[in-house]
Parts: structure tokens; C-alpha cells; sequence
């Protein structure tokens, strides 16, 4: 019923077989000054890869390609993030790659029946409120972090989650109407632009634009699966007006954006080589310098800029393993996402969800690594599962485990048969 | 499960859409990492070759060694210090690069740029200037090669800038790829203009007289080089005797109109008036200014006084060559000149060998054969032009330029040789020009005769 692509045994061998290589390539070309420094870190990568393992074969699931592929991509991104600038294991990288993990496992329990994490939409968007409160009155003069001592949470990336399972819809809340001037919309719709509105203004007000586009995507999918739900009369005259009313925010947003911002959609980086356009030009530099197989890992010189392990860090793995292996790397991520495909969901609201968890990821992803390559305006966001970033990893983790959750999901009948309970049940 | 399946085919959009996107980044990444390359704060370059093999440009250059050997070219090829950017170098050190995508940074590459320099007889026309400054620039009007190409004052890179305060205004700029006014050679352009507009035998048939001085219609004197005047004259004896006078009366003669001036100005690469963008010349990224004046009333003497050549008249000095092209080949095309040959990659391989270009019409083919006779006659019927090449025919237009308010007269020459074999165009510039000093016609002999030579 669920497919895996290749065997439980056969995953895990390949998995193994990538760290080991990865290890070797350091062994070989890296730059370390104690062969400890590198046990350390093969010690680290290969016990979470057991330990990783071992847990899975502790709980019943229907698909474990996700499980050992997240497990696979977090132990390779500690690799990356432990050679920049010299071989030696980052511990808050670990740490953070284990929470992650642990997050994927709370996505996929929270959100894998969809009609109990459907009747939880009121309480989500109090969580939401919340963060955004958070935001406002406890962040930072940036507006954007939270510090306790070396530690920094970015609220905003945990309204990530919670707004992708505010766009999951089900077929009962599109089907529920109101008359607003001449057109009947959803109430849930309704409820779901207001807020949109709320979170994007508040992105703006904090000048975390990066993180717009992101959001932007997800409400997109949302939109494109609510004018496409099952017996939904597709207006075309809607679909242009939407189109052309998101054009027109486009251009005003262009248009109005802050000074910072019109200098890096505008900056010409190679004429402002040491100015504005300093990061991008050494991330090419960077590139460049490590065709497609690299100068080793920690013998870049990216690591003296400034974001080489987030905003920049697929040019940092491109200058120190090379073209290669970061497009490997960013395939890895596409087939997580891919799995979607193998294991289609089972329920509209797990379908609309997954599709707003990939187009967060893809956004952001791309957001990433064609802003650091300047093929669009450099926006500074994380790359997913590989920047450095303890409230970035997490999200990933629990964003994983809700894409888990789509493709196998658990149906209220089926825990009723396992464990009766007393008092009506809803179909 | 039909919605469902829409949102599979929204997810597999998505990621096609960027798996499309990242293949156009990967192929981007790898074309243009030499050029990302080339701006790194280290970056290994190879050489800058002549046609001879000879060295214009070495990156570990020691002053001891090479001493002033790339004065003649220090403006033009330039280093990769960027204090030049208008240079060879600096505009191609993505081709100098010893890297590639695929072998990385190599020390002992093969990266080079070989140029269609003669550096011998460059520095023998360098040299030619004795105590002058000016410029000048020669090329194959069949092919585009650039012989010479020489500025002075100039600048020796191995100096590394530290004299750079008591350099000589202008030694970090060739003077072949900007503005200067043009003189009597503007008269080519206003003989060209007159016959595309009146025809060969209407304008042959216009004489006027030159007693001098001419008074124009709108009561300005336009003073002719030779105060006892040239008398009556047509326009082939006008041209060679570059008589104000004649081309004044010309230019207010009914049978064209100033927009046909403008027209014809314009399709040669003036911009006129200030209107539209000024347009420029790209010598393998190496930007050339082309030409401009200001037009606005035929019987006034800023117009008359332009179509001359002076007041607000500026072209190029490699303009002007150019032209000579589209005259010397009877087309009205312009042959596109070129510095680079071709290069080679890190590893050795010929990449990038240069094919002849040429511009657009700007004359009919007839206008360019008759001024092509007139330039030709001009030549022959001069001794010291005929001078520049003994045996050849070489046609000419010379040209007196009044700068910094008239207190200083620059000397232009601008022609072409009449050679199959030896197809040759060329323009000199001396600055301040001073009577006894060197010539520009000299410094023609200098450069032809030693070209011919070296082609032999």
C-alpha cells in the first residue's frame, strides 16, 4: 500500500555509505590539524546515524524513506557546518540536528490525523497571535530575535508551521459560504486572508522581508487548492483579477520597499564589489574557486565572510566540496520533497498541506541559493536542514514530520477499530 | 482523490519549475566563473602577446627586466591593478585567467590574449613623437586588426603607480578612444554629407570663391589658412586646400538643407544636437567615443564653423580612422577594428580567434568612391604626403584643430593606404602642434614605412 523505493536495509546502507564517503573526502582533503578532531566528528555523524536507526525500528510506521532521508541530509549538513574554516565537530550543530529530529517525530503525531488537527485550527491561530505577539513586544531591536545568553530564537520561523496548517483546509470548511459584497466565500478563506494580511504586515513592520516570499508561496498553494476543491466552480474571471491583483502587490511592494531593500534589488554587485554587493561577489569568488569538486573541506576561504554557514552556505559547500557535491545536496532535499509523490495523500487537507510545505521549502531554498548566486535580489534566509540556526532546523524537523504525515496518515476509523471509545463519534 | 491529484500536479510543478531554474544556475555558475575569478583580490593571469610574440603584458613584470617596454602601450593594454579601467587588460581578465570550472586555479596556465599589435613599429611611432603628445592608431581597413595603437603621455605599469602624482595630465588614458575636435578632417564627413544629398555632378558643378575671408549670410567672417585666398575653386581643389572659405559657402548653398546634413551626420555616428544617446565604439570591451557636433541654422557660424570641424565638434581619433574604412573599401561600411586575435585557455587551446565585423551603411558605395578619388588626389598632388609611403598611393585629409579657446592648435592626419596587399588606414593626432616640430605626415612615414616593412 505505501511505497519506499528501495528497501528498509538498502536505505540505510546507502545512508551509511554517503557519511562514510563524506568522512573519507575529509580524511583525504580536509583541514584539520588532530585526526581526533575528525573521529570526533565521524564518532558524532555515525552514532546519531545508529542512533537514528535504532529509533526508528522502536515505533510502528508505514514509510521510513523520509525518516533515514532527513536522518541522512542533518548528519550531512554537521559535516558541512563542523569543516567550515577546520575540521572540528560543532556541537550546537548536533544539538540542533537532534532537535530537529525530535521535532520531525512531534510534526508527524501532531498532524497525522487531519480531522483532529483540523478541529485544533482555533487554537493554532491563537499560537499564531501569540508568536506575534512575541514578536512585537519581546524581540529584539531588529525585531527578530530572542537571546538568552549564546542562544537566539527567531519566533518568525515557528509561525512557518503553524500558518501552513492554517492554509490546509478540508472540504466541510470551503463548503461553508458567506455573501461578501457580490461573492460567496468560505468563512475559513476569509479568516485565512485577514491573518495572511497580519503576519505579512507584521513581516514588513519587523523588516524580516526575506521571509515574506516564504510566506507568500505558502498562501499561494493554499489559494490555488481552494479555487480547485472538488465541485468548485472555477471562475475564470476570479483566477485573472487574483493574478492581477498579485501582480499589482508585487509592483507596490517593489516600489515601496525601504531604501536597504531597493539597494539590493538594484545593486549592481561587481560595481559595488566592496560595498553593498561584498557578500555576493566573494559567495561567486567562492564558487568559482571550487569548480565542481572543491579545494577541501575547510581550505575555502568563505568562513571569513559574514553569514558563510546561513545565508551563504551553499556557496561556502560549493567553494570548499565543490558544485558537485551541493547539487547533490540540494537533490537530496528535492527527493525528500518528492516522496509526496510516491505516497500521495489521503485526505484534501493532508494534500493542501504538503503543498504548502513544499513551497515553503522550495522558497525558501530558493530564496537561498539563487539570492547568495545573485540571480534574484539577496534576501538573506536559511537554507533548509543545512544553515546554522537552532529555530531554522527545527522548523524543518517539524515540517518533515507533518510531509511524514501526509503519506501516512492515520484515520480516525482506524484507531476506533484498534481502541473503541465511548460516546458519539463524527464521520 | 481528483483534488488530490491537483495537488500533485502543483507539487511536480513546483519542482520542475525549480530543478529548471537551478540547471540554468549551474550552467550560469560554470560560464561565468571566469569572470567571477578574474575579479578575486589573487587570481593567477597569463600574458598579453603581440603579433610578433613580443610580451605587452606580464603579471609578475619586474621593472628591472623589462625596464620601459610597455610605455608605448601602458594606457592601452593597462594591468590588473584597475587604476585603469579602460584598458585591455582590465576588460578582459576573465580570458586572462589561468582557471577553469574544471581544473581550478593553475599557476603555470596557458591563459593569454594574443593580439594584432606590431609593438616594434609601435614603439617606433611612440617614439616618433620626440617631445610631443598626441596619439595615434592604424588598422587593416579589410579586416579590422589593429597595427598601432599608441597615446602619449603615457605610463610604464611597472612603476606600480608610485609617481602617479607627477604624471603628466592624461597618461592614464588613450587618447585614441576619446573626444578630441577634429579639425579640417571634419571636411571628409561634410564632402561625404554634400554628395549624398546633392549627387557627385551637382556638387562638382558648385564653385565658390575664396578671397581669404568669407562674410556669411548671417555676418560672421570665416577666415580662410591662406589670407590671399584661394580664389575660385571646386570641390576637389577645396578639399586639398582645406579652404574655409568654400566649405562656409557650401554649407549655406540651397541646393541641401540642414536636415540633410543632420541625416547623413547622424548615420555616421554623430549624435547631433544632444538628441538620443551618444553611441561608442567597443574594441574588445575597451569603450571608444564616436563623434558629436551641434547643428542648428545652415547661414549661422556655429553650424558652418562646426561642419569645419570646429567649436563644438568632437570625434575620436579611432572614429575618424574608422571612417577612413567605409572610404578606403568604396562601400560606405565601416569595418570594425579589434585588438585581440584570439586567446588561449588555461590549457592551450585557441579559443575566441577574431572574424572580421563590420558596421552598418552609412554611405551609398558611390559617395565612398568619389571620396575615396578626392582623399587619393589630395595625397598625390602633396609631396609630403606622398612621402609616407614612396611608390604607394596614400589618400589623406589633414586637419588644424583650435583648442583650449584657440590658444593651442592640435595637427590631425587621417587616411588610408591605396594597396590591396597592404590595406591600411590610420589617424595622427599631435597636440599643440608648433611649426618645425615633428609632423604628422613624419609620423605617417614612421608608421607606414615600418608596417610595410614588418609585413614584408
Amino acid at each position: 500500500m505505501y511505497k519506499n523505493g528501495i528497501s528498509y536495509s538498502t536505505t540505510i546502507i546507502l545512508m551509511l555509505l554517503s557519511h562514510a564517503a563524506m568522512l573519507g573526502i575529509v580524511f583525504a582533503r580536509g583541514n584539520y590539524e588532530n585526526i581526533s578532531d575528525l573521529l570526533l566528528l565521524a564518532g558524532a555523524v555515525l552514532g546519531l546515524d545508529a542512533i537514528g536507526i535504532i529509533a526508528s525500528l522502536c515505533y510502528r510506521q508505514m514509510t521510513y524513506t523520509l525518516d533515514l532521508m532527513l536522518l541522512c541530509i542533518l548528519n550531512i549538513s554537521l559535516i558541512f557546518q563542523s569543516c567550515f574554516g577546520g575540521v572540528h565537530l560543532s556541537i550546537k550543530h548536533l544539538a540542533t540536528c537532534v532537535a530537529a529530529l525530535v521535532a520531525c517525530e512531534a510534526g508527524f503525531y501532531l498532524t497525522r490525523n487531519h480531522e483532529w488537527i483540523r478541529r485544533q485550527k482555533k487554537w493554532i491561530y491563537i499560537l499564531i497571535a501569540l508568536l506575534m505577539l512575541v514578536i512585537i513586544f519581546l524581540t529584539d531591536d531588529q525585531k527578530k530575535w530572542i537571546t538568552f545568553g549564546s542562544f537566539s530564537i527567531q519566533p518568525s520561523e515557528f509561525i512557518k508551521p503553524c500558518y501552513v496548517l492554517v492554509c490546509a483546509a478540508s472540504i466541510v470548511e470551503l463548503h461553508k459560504k458567506v455573501k461578501v459584497l457580490f461573492f460567496y466565500v468560505s468563512v475559513d478563506t476569509l479568516i485565512l486572508c485577514g491573518v495572511t494580511l497580519l503576519i505579512l504586515g507584521l513581516q514588513w513592520w519587523c523588516h524580516d522581508l526575506g521571509s515574506l516570499p516564504t510566506f507568500a508561496a505558502i498562501f499561494g498553494c493554499a489559494l490555488v487548492c481552494r479555487l480547485c476543491y472538488p465541485k468548485a466552480k472555477i471562475n475564470k474571471t476570479a483566477i485573472i483579477a487574483m493574478c492581477v491583483a498579485g501582480v499589482l502587490v508585487l509592483i507596490a511592494a517593489w516600489s515601496l520597499a525601504p531604501d536597504y531593500v531597493q539597494r539590493r534589488l538594484h545593486v549592481d554587485i561587481w560595481a559595488d564589489r566592496y560595498g553593498d554587493g561584498y557578500q555576493q561577489c566573494e559567495a561567486l569568488i567562492g564558487i568559482a574557486r571550487g569548480g565542481w569538486l572543491g579545494v577541501g573541506a575547510g581550505q575555502g576561504h568563505l568562513h571569513n565572510v559574514f553569514a558563510y554557514d546561513s545565508d551563504i552556505v551553499f556557496c561556502t559547500i560549493c567553494e570548499e566540496w565543490g558544485l558537485l557535491y551541493a547539487g547533490l545536496t540540494v537533490l537530496i532535499i528535492l527527493i525528500m520533497l518528492m516522496t509526496v509523490l510516491m505516497n500521495p495523500p489521503k485526505s484534501y487537507y493532508h494534500a493542501t498541506m504538503t503543498c504548502g510545505i513544499v513551497a515553503a521549502f522550495l522558497a525558501q531554498m530558493t530564496l537561498n541559493i539563487f539570492g547568495s548566486c545573485n540571480l534574484i535580489p539577496f534576501t538573506g534566509v536559511t537554507l533548509p536542514f543545512i544553515s546554522a540556526g537552532g529555530s531554522s532546523m527545527l522548523t524543518c524537523g517539524f515540517l518533515v514530520g507533518m510531509l511524514k504525515a501526509g503519506q501516512s496518515p492515520l484515520f480516525r476509523h482506524e484507531r476506533l477499530k484498534r481502541k473503541p471509545q465511548k460516546g458519539s463519534v463524527t464521520a | 482523490m481528483k483534488s488530490i491529484r491537483r495537488g500533485q500536479h502543483l507539487i511536480t510543478l513546483m519542482l520542475l519549475l525549480f530543478l529548471a531554474a537551478f540547471g540554468y544556475l549551474v550552467y550560469r555558475l560554470t560560464a561565468e566563473a571566469g569572470y567571477y575569478m578574474s575579479n578575486a583580490d589573487s587570481t593567477s593571469l597569463g600574458f598579453v602577446y603581440d603579433r610578433n610574440g613580443d610580451v605587452l603584458f606580464d603579471p609578475d613584470a619586474d621593472a628591472a627586466v623589462y625596464g620601459d617596454h610597455f610605455i608605448d602601450i601602458g594606457n592601452l593594454i593597462g594591468d590588473d591593478s584597475l587604476q585603469m579601467t579602460n584598458t585591455l587588460v582590465a576588460q578582459n581578465k576573465d580570458l586572462l585567467a589561468n582557471y577553469s570550472f574544471m581544473l581550478g586555479e593553475q599557476n603555470d596556465g596557458k591563459a593569454a590574449i594574443y593580439t594584432s599589435l606590431d609593438h616594434a613599429v609601435n614603439r617606433k611611432v611612440y617614439d616618433a613623437f620626440g617631445s610631443k603628445d598626441g596619439c595615434a592608431v592604424a588598422y587593416n581597413y579589410k579586416t579590422g586588426e589593429i597595427y598601432i595603437c599608441t597615446s602619449k603621455p603615457s605610463i610604464n605599469i611597472l612603476n606600480h603607480y608610485t609617481d602617479i602624482d607627477t604624471l603628466a595630465s592624461g597618461s592614464m588614458l588613450c587618447s585614441v578612444f576619446y573626444p578630441t575636435v577634429p579639425g579640417s578632417t571634419q571636411k571628409v564627413s561634410t564632402t561625404i554629407a554634400a554628395l549624398e544629398t546633392m549627387g557627385y555632378d551637382a556638387l562638382m558643378s558648385r564653385s565658390f570663391s575664396c578671397s581669404g575671408s568669407y562674410t556669411n549670410l548671417t555676418g560672421d567672417a570665416i577666415n580662410c589658412h591662406n589670407a590671399s585666398g584661394h580664389g575660385t575653386q571646386n570641390i576637389v581643389q577645396a578639399f586639398a586646400n582645406s579652404c574655409n572659405p568654400f566649405f562656409a559657402q557650401l554649407v549655406e548653398d540651397p541646393g541641401w538643407t540642414l536636415d540633410d546634413i543632420i541625416s547623413v551626420y547622424r548615420r555616421m555616428g554623430y549624435r547631433v544636437n544632444g538628441e538620443g544617446e551618444q553611441s561608442s565604439l567597443d574594441v574588445n570591451g575597451i569603450t571608444a567615443f564616436t563623434a558629436s557636433t551641434t547643428l542648428t541654422n545652415k547661414q549661422e557660424f556655429n553650424t558652418q564653423w562646426g561642419c569645419m570641424g570646429q567649436g563644438e565638434t568632437l570625434v575620436s581619433p579611432l572614429q575618424l580612422m574608422v571612417w577612413e574604412s567605409a572610404v578606403a573599401n568604396a562601400d560606405g561600411i565601416a569595418t570594425m577594428p579589434y585588438l585581440i586575435d584570439h586567446t588561449t585557455t588555461v590549457r592551450g587551446e585557441v579559443q575566441n580567434q577574431a572574424v572580421p565585423a563590420f558596421g552598418k551603411k552609412m554611405f551609398s558605395a558611390e559617395s565612398a568612391a568619389h571620396v575615396r578619388d578626392i582623399m587619393l588626389e589630395n595625397g598625390r598632388n602633396t609631396s609630403e604626403y606622398a612621402a609616407i609611403l614612396p611608390g604607394t598611393d596614400v589618400g589623406v585629409k589633414s586637419g588644424t584643430a583650435q583648442v583650449e579657446n584657440g590658444s593651442k592648435e592640435n595637427s590631425l592626419l587621417t587616411g588610408f593606404v591605396d594597396d590591396p596587399d597592404f590595406p591600411v588606414a590610420f589617424c595622427i593626432v599631435i597636440n599643440d602642434r608648433v611649426r618645425g616640430e615633428v609632423t604628422a605626415s613624419q609620423i605617417a612615414a614612421v608608421m607606414m614605412q615600418n608596417l610595410k616593412s614588418a609585413a614584408a
